[in-house]
């Protein structure tokens, strides 16, 4: 090589090695000695450095935790969460509308109609027009109050300082494909190309039988509240099994991802560790639900016999299983047009003089604690000479009367005949204390320890077992009301736990809970071991033959009415259901200050009569009005058919006595994550396995 | 034959970082396939839930009786405006 070529050479190659040496020289000037940053309005500049563009780039979503799913004792769901999305937007004004401010506004109105057509995307949907037009509408006023537009001149170039970035909502309990799919087609699109819309992760809580359910299984509500040092919407249940603290979920999950400049999501992970919803297993049957529902409506809205219009204020209705206290059904009924969210649950919450229905549970006490016996005789003529003696000489001020004139009566002829008079010649048998164990032994006045929300408790006035009041004025008074269900209002499932103490035990209890499914591990809800002490068997048994005998065609039984009603649809009632009939009237004070008097019909039945299964309370009240409101005739048909509608289910064997599980162990009826193995399943029951 | 082997290496290094940064391209682009097929999943499953719901709904008792009624409804018009 000549020495010209060399030095050509040898500069070539210098020069080429001298562009690494600049390139690293120019890449420390940046990264080190000038170590670049971003000007940010109102806050600190944004450093360029390998750190924050990790930051930028790792995303997560949050996968908020769904809140508890209640199912019926089969497995089918009553409440359950069920996931959606919330959309939120946003959108930086284009430049071309902010170069020319008379195309911004109908680029905006463009935009909102856009959206909201988006939003009823799917021909599904119903009301569409109308549910368009107020998203229209809704999305135009936010975008409208996020941009300012009143203050923005109608031509010209944008303001300098005016905001031309929003962000708002666009929809939350977003849960149609269709519309998902909708939305998603605005996002970075070439029509708008400035809108970025950002899917969240939520659920939304259906009821698949709400009609069946609104006091039992009750609702939700959110606010807003400071958790963890942030503004956050916190849902609670407002009543029913809803406000169950275990529903309330603990924590979601969060899944990474990685975003470019660009906001372009790169899948990094799935999402792990999702949490499952618990499970509650309530004690309702959702067939007899329906039924329970369906017959006290249909009882409530046929009225008064003879004037349809006369309707019932309210009506409740329970159904308990008797070896269990589980409560299958639990119904309530409001006169007028109110939403049933915003109506009391009649069956624990509204109260009533329980009348005639506690005169078996007076004659049980009496009996097993010996002030009567069973063959003892009664004289129940009005004026008779045992009135006399017994009820007249106690000097109370209100005579004691009966609906029919009765003779001498012996217990069971005073349940029959539902004598007013034998019950407070029974009831005087009984001292003071032993009638203060009678309210302790029945629970009355006392909660169910449900732990439902407002619960009202009822009872007896204070005044009843003052010590102040004499003995003599508290059995003319106090034991003769009590002896016929005055003086004392109770709710219908305290009545219907009070004839499962008669018939279990005197510490016998109610349940609507059956137990939690927690990650597939079964809780049985906590249950007292024994049902405490038992009444006498012949005591038991005598009272229920008694019962068993007021359902019948037996000259004065009082619900004879209801067998003779039953006959003419070919169900002959006698000796296949026992029950009492109750009828009773007091004055109420209303919220308003009014005093009324209020009528209630009740009745309580009991299948089979010898030994029940099934125990039914109904109780209807309304206002004033005519008298002829009996027991017999309103309350008892409904309670009858819902015993009759048991037996009929338990002939179908579609009773089950445990909750229907998958071969998982649980129940699958959350929404899980795909990388969960139940995902895919529906919302409802799986198959039926009745191992629990 | 210096000059050919420091060729060759240059040559290698740059088909290197070609297949290297086409790799990465590759991966860029399965990911973000992977993420859409995996919100479209999503999607999927938030139909399933709510048609699921609305099956339970749609069967009904009380949402047959109804249709049932509708359709005797229809039925009778039909057969009234036909004699009419």
């Amino acid at each position: 090589m000549k020495a010209g070529e060399l030095l050509r050479v040898r500069v070539a190659f210098s020069a080429l090695g001298l562009v690494p040496l600049f390139l690293a020289g120019w890449f420390g000037y940046l990264q080190v000695a000038q170590a670049g940053a971003l000007k940010r309005e109102g806050r600190a500049p944004l450093p360029l450095n390998a750190h924050v563009a990790d930051r930028y780039a790792a995303r997560s979503e949050q996968m908020p935790a769904p809140r508890g799913t209640i199912l019926d004792r089969n497995g089918a769901t009553l409440a359950a969460d069920c996931e959606s999305y919330e959309v939120r937007a946003r959108i930086t004004v284009p430049r071309t509308k902010r170069a020319d401010l008379s195309l911004f506004r109908p680029w905006l109105e463009r935009l909102a109609d856009s959206l909201a057509i988006a939003l009823v995307a799917d021909p599904e949907v119903p009301d569409r027009s109308a549910k368009y037009a107020a998203h229209r509408e809704r999305l135009r006023r936010l975008m409208w109050r996020g941009w300012k537009v009143d203050t923005l001149p109608l031509s010209g170039t944008w303001p300098k300082r005016h905001v031309h970035v929003v962000d708002f909502l666009v929809a939350a309990g977003v849960d149609r494909r269709k519309v998902i799919d909708a939305l998603s087609s605005h996002h970075k699109s070439k029509a708008y190309p400035t809108v970025f819309l950002e899917r969240l992760h939520s659920f939304k809580r259906v009821y698949p039988e709400r009609d069946l359910t609104y006091g039992v299984v009750g609702h939700t509500d959110s606010y807003l509240a400071l958790i963890d040092g942030r503004e956050r919407f916190h849902t609670f249940g407002v009543c029913g099994l809803e406000s169950f603290d275990a529903l309330t979920p603990d924590s979601g999950a969060v899944r990474r991802f990685i975003a470019d400049g660009r906001h372009r999501p790169y899948f990094l992970a799935s999402m792990r560790g999702a949490p499952e919803p618990i499970r509650l297993h309530s004690t309702l049957d959702l067939e007899l639900q329906r039924a329970c529902v369906r017959e006290l409506a249909m009882q409530c809205e046929q009225g008064m016999r003879g004037a349809p219009d006369d309707k019932p204020m309210w009506g409740a209705m329970a159904l308990v299983e008797v070896a269990t206290g589980d409560v299958l059904a639990a119904a309530s009924w409001h006169g007028g047009d109110l939403h049933p969210k915003a109506a009391s649950f009649t069956p624990y919450q509204s109260q009533f003089d329980p009348g005639s229905i506690v005169k078996p549970l007076v004659v049980a006490y009496a009996l097993e604690s010996k002030a009567v016996s069973w063959f003892d005789e009664f004289d129940c003529a009005p004026n008779g000479a045992m009135y006399q003696r017994i009820i007249r000489s106690l000097g109370r001020r209100k005579p004691v009367r009966d609906d029919h004139d009765c003779g001498v009566l012996t217990p069971r002829g005073v349940l029959m005949n539902s004598s007013n008079i034998g019950a407070a010649m029974i009831g005087l048998q009984l001292s003071r204390e032993q009638w203060r164990d009678y309210m302790q032994t029945f629970g009355w006045g006392k909660t169910l320890g449900l732990n439902l929300p407002h619960e009202t408790t009822g009872g007896h006035p204070k005044q009843s077992f003052a010590p102040a009041v004499p003995l003599r004025s508290f059995r003319a008074n106090s034991a003769i009301s009590f002896s016929f269900g005055y003086e004392m209002t109770t709710t219908t499932l305290q009545v219907a736990r009070a004839y499962l103490r008669m018939l279990q035990g005197v510490e016998a209890e109610l349940h609507v809970v059956r137990g939690l499914d927690i990650d597939g591990v079964w809780h049985r809800a906590p249950r007292q071991r024994s049902a405490g002490r038992e009444f006498r068997a012949e005591v038991r048994g005598q009272v229920l033959s008694a019962l068993r005998d007021v359902v019948s065609n037996f000259e004065g039984a009082t619900g004879r009415s209801v067998v003779q009603r039953f006959k003419k649809q070919g169900v002959e009632l006698s000796g296949l259901i026992g029950g009492k009939t109750g009828t009773a009237f007091g004055s109420v004070r209303l919220a308003s200050g009014q005093t009324v008097t209020m009528r209630n019909a009740s009745f309580v039945g009991l299948m089979p009569p010898e030994d029940p299964k099934w125990l039914a309370v109904c109780v209807l009240q309304k206002k004033g009005g005519r008298a002829r409101f009996y027991g017999s005739s309103y309350a008892a048909p409904p309670a009858v058919s819902m015993l009759l509608r048991c037996q009929e289910l338990r002939g179908h064997s579609w009773m089950r006595q445990g909750p229907r599980v998958s071969s998982g162990g649980q129940t699958r009826t959350g929404l899980q994550t795909p990388d969960n193995s139940g995902w895919g399943l529906s919302v409802g029951a799986g198959d039926a396995r009745d191992t629990r | 034959m210096r000059w050919m082997i420091a060729g060759l290496l240059f040559a290698l290094a740059v088909s290197l970082a070609i297949y290297t940064a086409a790799l990465r391209a590759e991966n860029v682009r399965g990911r973000r396939e992977l993420e859409q097929q995996y919100r479209g999943v999503w999607t999927q499953i938030i139909e399933y839930k709510r048609l699921s719901v609305q099956q339970i709904e749609a069967a009904s008792p009380e949402e047959l009786s109804r249709l049932q009624w509708q359709w005797l409804r229809d039925e009778g018009e039909r057969r009234r405006g036909r004699l009419q």
